[in-house]
């Protein structure tokens, strides 16, 4: 029986036309049309909250796939395929900012400046009755995925570009803060009073949206 | 001696901070501690600064001490590390996130263009 058990496994590794670096999906081969396919959407709809113009969405989504076919030899399935091309994706979107980052100035310190000033006392407090609420996990967390998602993705379309740019590039692409300023030539400063904007505005924006919703 | 600022700033029932303004003890505790720790506003403001680099060991223990009077700047400093969790798995789960998707355009000469390769 044992021996059975073994043997498409054997056959697999000894003739099949698999390639040996092929992704977990049940021997099914690297297609570039079956990327489309299957990860087409979401590549162009990440690219699209990132860059807010359809074109250019549609061209970093091309770019990321034309690497993909040049380097997939390189993926060795440790990753899911998803998360392997969302990879090749991210290093595009840093590459289109740091060249756009040369020709105009990201710093944006006019937006969102006074927008929270209600939310504190002269003091310096929060107002109480104003300040963050307890955020409590839903229960039906796994029903309402894509809700939450659609949500995140209204507060991040409100946020003033510049700033969404650079949040994104914190906390979706995980660059270093010091990395984000010389690819966009902005002072450090700056930066972290853009972070600071662009986390108040979409903490509250959840809260509002999500959080605090009419169930 | 007391904070004016107590009484004009009301707190809701789901202030769940350790240290309440109850009592006399209560009140100084809290008046003590607001006024050594920083202010909400600027809480808010190293809090965010504390996502990209490291705070001094004194500026954490200060932070601390605010906590105990302000659930709210605790609450902030907890939901900003949700945000960040939830913000690194949204790029692949972007096609849940509702319209619009790639147009039958593209997608057709996305797939003529690779298929040249």
């Amino acid at each position: 029986m044992k021996q059975l058990g073994a043997e498409p496994f054997s056959s697999a590794a000894a003739g099949s036309p698999m390639p040996p670096m092929a992704p977990r999906r049940g021997g099914a081969q690297t297609n570039p049309e079956r990327w489309v396919d299957e990860h087409g959407d979401c590549l162009f709809r990440y690219a699209l909250v990132r860059v807010r113009r359809r074109e250019v969405a549609e061209d970093l989504v091309q770019d990321t796939l034309l690497a993909a076919i040049r380097s997939r030899e390189k993926f060795a399935g440790q990753s899911s395929e998803r998360s392997w091309l969302t990879g090749i994706l991210k290093h595009k979107i840093s590459d289109h900012f740091r060249k756009l980052g040369r020709e105009m100035s990201f710093t944006d310190l006019d937006s969102l400046a006074d927008e929270f000033s209600e939310k504190f006392v002269p003091e310096g407090y929060w107002v109480h009755v104003k300040g963050p609420k307890e955020w409590k996990p839903d229960p039906d967390e796994v029903l309402h995925r894509a809700e939450f998602w659609q949500t995140m993705r209204h507060c991040l379309d409100k946020l003033p570009e510049r700033i969404a740019n650079v949040f994104m590039l914190r906390e979706m692409d995980e660059v270093e803060s010091k990395e984000i300023c010389s690819m966009l030539s902005i002072s450090e400063s700056n930066l972290w009073v853009m972070l600071h904007r662009a986390r108040m505005a979409l903490r509250e924006c959840l809260e509002i949206n999500w959080f605090n919703r009419e169930k | 001696m007391e904070p004016k600022v107590e009484d004009s700033n009301p707190r809701p029932p789901d202030d769940t901070s350790a240290i309440q303004p109850n009592g006399w003890l209560g009140r100084m505790l809290v008046w003590i501690i607001s006024g050594a720790t920083p202010k909400c506003r600027d809480v808010v403001r190293i809090l965010s600064e504390q996502m990209d680099h490291e705070l001094p060991l004194l500026m954490r223990f200060r932070l601390r001490l605010h906590f105990s009077v302000c659930c709210w700047c605790e609450r902030y400093m907890k939901q900003l590390h949700y945000i960040r969790e939830t913000a690194r798995r949204f790029p692949e789960h972007a096609d849940e996130a509702g319209d619009p998707v790639l147009s039958p355009e593209a997608r057709f000469r996305l797939k003529h263009v690779l298929n040249r390769q």
